[in-house]
């Protein structure tokens, strides 16, 4: 072997070897500051939801207690003065000779009895005093059942599952949701038939709404809760990232289903 | 024993291709930009097919038909354009115009190198001039691949068909870079380790076809 051969034959094995050595670090650094930089994204992202949940949380607490606000002053206030001008206006001393009197009273009385209930529904709106005493499942009870007797539609509940610790204070936001998707349903799907029901299913409570009216599809709902003017979506939203929950519209030939998935516990967040 | 295993080193070009193949056979849909690169599979198997063939019956076909350095240099043509083609078919923002200058510049290097200075047709070498500057080109292309995925905000992940590619090929051109550039040097002073240093050459082969295969798999569960 003479010199020259022997130059070649080390400068191809070294060449080799360099260059593969130089392109596996470069591909390991390459790797590795491409992990660190997308974990350092993740993180930012993590942050930024978290303000996120914070502001939205922050906006949900304060209508609530601007809800409650406005539902003590309407029964407190209005409620009483109400009632107490019904009490003065049943002890005027009619003139019964006069034929027009009789008729005018009695109307003054019934229109005097709708405003203490109208007022009083309102303010039962606004705060269900049944939800802070009696739990979620009473509250919609009783909000289906108002909703029975006002709008002549047939609504059920079976609501014998087990309720999730993890909600606690936020049952409310849960009842607000219920209670925005049953007056749109009223409002736009126009159902004969309301069935609330809920089933746990591993970590998540599921509510779910039946209805026999025309429903919406997943699309529909998500498509329209990016509109402007779909505030009661948007509210539903913002309560559904609250309460890291999912909302499923579906169909079957009998009717629509839209399921609440609920977490019960922290760990069940990226379930469904 | 040791000459099966010779064989089968020698015929590794062509078996090599057949491991992306299979798994194009199972999934056939692949994205656009794969498409220069199921092309550059089968147009491998076809011309190593080729080579092997010839190689092998060397002292049956008549000269000048008994040489295959013709087709390596077909060969590492095709494959420079083919996976330019990859290359700007990701549509990467950076260095746009460069890679798109880039194959015009290889097509008139070619057409000078082999008008003025060296033979297509040479019956006994390839040529060294154009498989290390097509391999250092294509590792420039690699590189620059990475450093747009750097800027890039999604994580590099195994999932992504384009990153086997790329990893894959710029593995095959560095080890094969001072390979290609010196083959002919080699193959003048010592022919048998010339041939033993075209066994690397075929396990990094063998090797690319393997990440090939892995990003037509890839791209199919995506």
């Amino acid at each position: 072997m003479n010199h020259a051969e022997g130059n070649i034959k080390l400068l191809v094995l070294v060449g080799i070897s360099v260059m593969l050595l130089l392109f596996v670090s470069f591909l390991l650094i390459f790797i590795s500051t491409q992990r660190r930089k997308f974990k350092y994204h993740k993180y930012i992202q993590q942050l930024h939801e978290t303000q996120q949940n914070l502001l939205i949380e922050a906006a949900v607490k304060s209508e609530e207690s601007e809800r409650l606000r406005i539902a003590e002053a309407l029964h407190d206030e209005v409620g009483t003065l109400l009632s107490s001008s019904k009490l003065h206006f049943q002890n005027i001393q009619l003139n019964e000779d006069d034929p027009h009197n009789v008729p005018l009273y009695t109307k003054g009385q019934e229109l005097m009895d709708e405003a203490i209930a109208r007022i009083r529904g309102m303010s039962h709106n606004l705060h269900s005093s049944i939800l802070q005493e009696f739990g979620l499942f009473e509250a919609i009870r009783h909000f289906i059942q108002q909703i029975m007797d006002e709008h002549l539609a047939e609504a059920t509940t079976a609501l014998d599952c087990r309720p999730s610790e993890y909600l606690g204070e936020n049952e409310i936001s849960v009842y607000r949701m219920v209670q925005e998707l049953v007056n749109n349903l009223i409002k736009h799907a126009k159902p004969k038939k309301i069935h609330i029901s809920c089933v746990n299913m591993d970590n998540w409570l599921v509510l779910t709404i039946f209805h026999n009216g025309k429903g919406l599809t997943q699309e529909e709902f998500e498509r329209l809760k990016f509109q402007q003017n779909s505030i009661g979506f948007k509210l539903i939203q913002n309560r559904l990232i609250l309460l890291k929950g999912k909302l499923i519209f579906s169909s079957r030939p009998d009717g629509y289903f839209i399921d609440i998935y609920l977490p019960t516990e922290r760990t069940s967040i990226d379930g469904v | 024993m040791g000459s099966f295993i010779a064989d089968i080193l020698d015929w590794s070009e062509v078996w090599g291709t057949l491991i992306p193949l299979a798994v194009w056979m199972r999934h056939k849909e692949q994205p656009g930009y794969l498409r220069p690169v199921v092309l550059y599979i089968w147009f491998a198997l076809v011309v190593n097919l080729a080579v092997d063939v010839i190689w092998k019956l060397k002292l049956v076909i008549p000269r000048p038909w008994n040489s295959n350095n013709y087709l390596y240099n077909l060969h590492s043509v095709v494959r420079f354009y083919l996976f330019s083609a990859f290359f700007i078919r990701l549509q990467q923002p950076v260095l746009k115009r460069l890679k798109r200058v880039m194959p015009w510049v290889f097509g008139l290097f070619v057409v000078l190198n082999f008008s003025l200075a060296e033979n297509f047709f040479n019956y006994f070498n390839l040529s060294s001039r154009l498989l290390a500057l097509e391999a250092g080109i294509l590792l420039f292309y690699c590189l620059q691949y990475y450093f747009y995925k750097v800027k890039e905000d999604q994580e590099i992940g195994i999932n992504q068909p384009d990153f086997w590619v790329v990893t894959g090929l710029g593995i095959y051109v560095a080890i094969n870079f001072f390979i290609f550039l010196l083959y002919n040097e080699l193959s003048s002073y010592d022919i048998p380790f010339a041939v033993d240093i075209w066994t690397v050459h075929n396990l990094s082969y063998v090797l690319l076809q393997i990440f090939l295969a892995k990003a037509l798999y890839e791209s199919r569960r995506r």
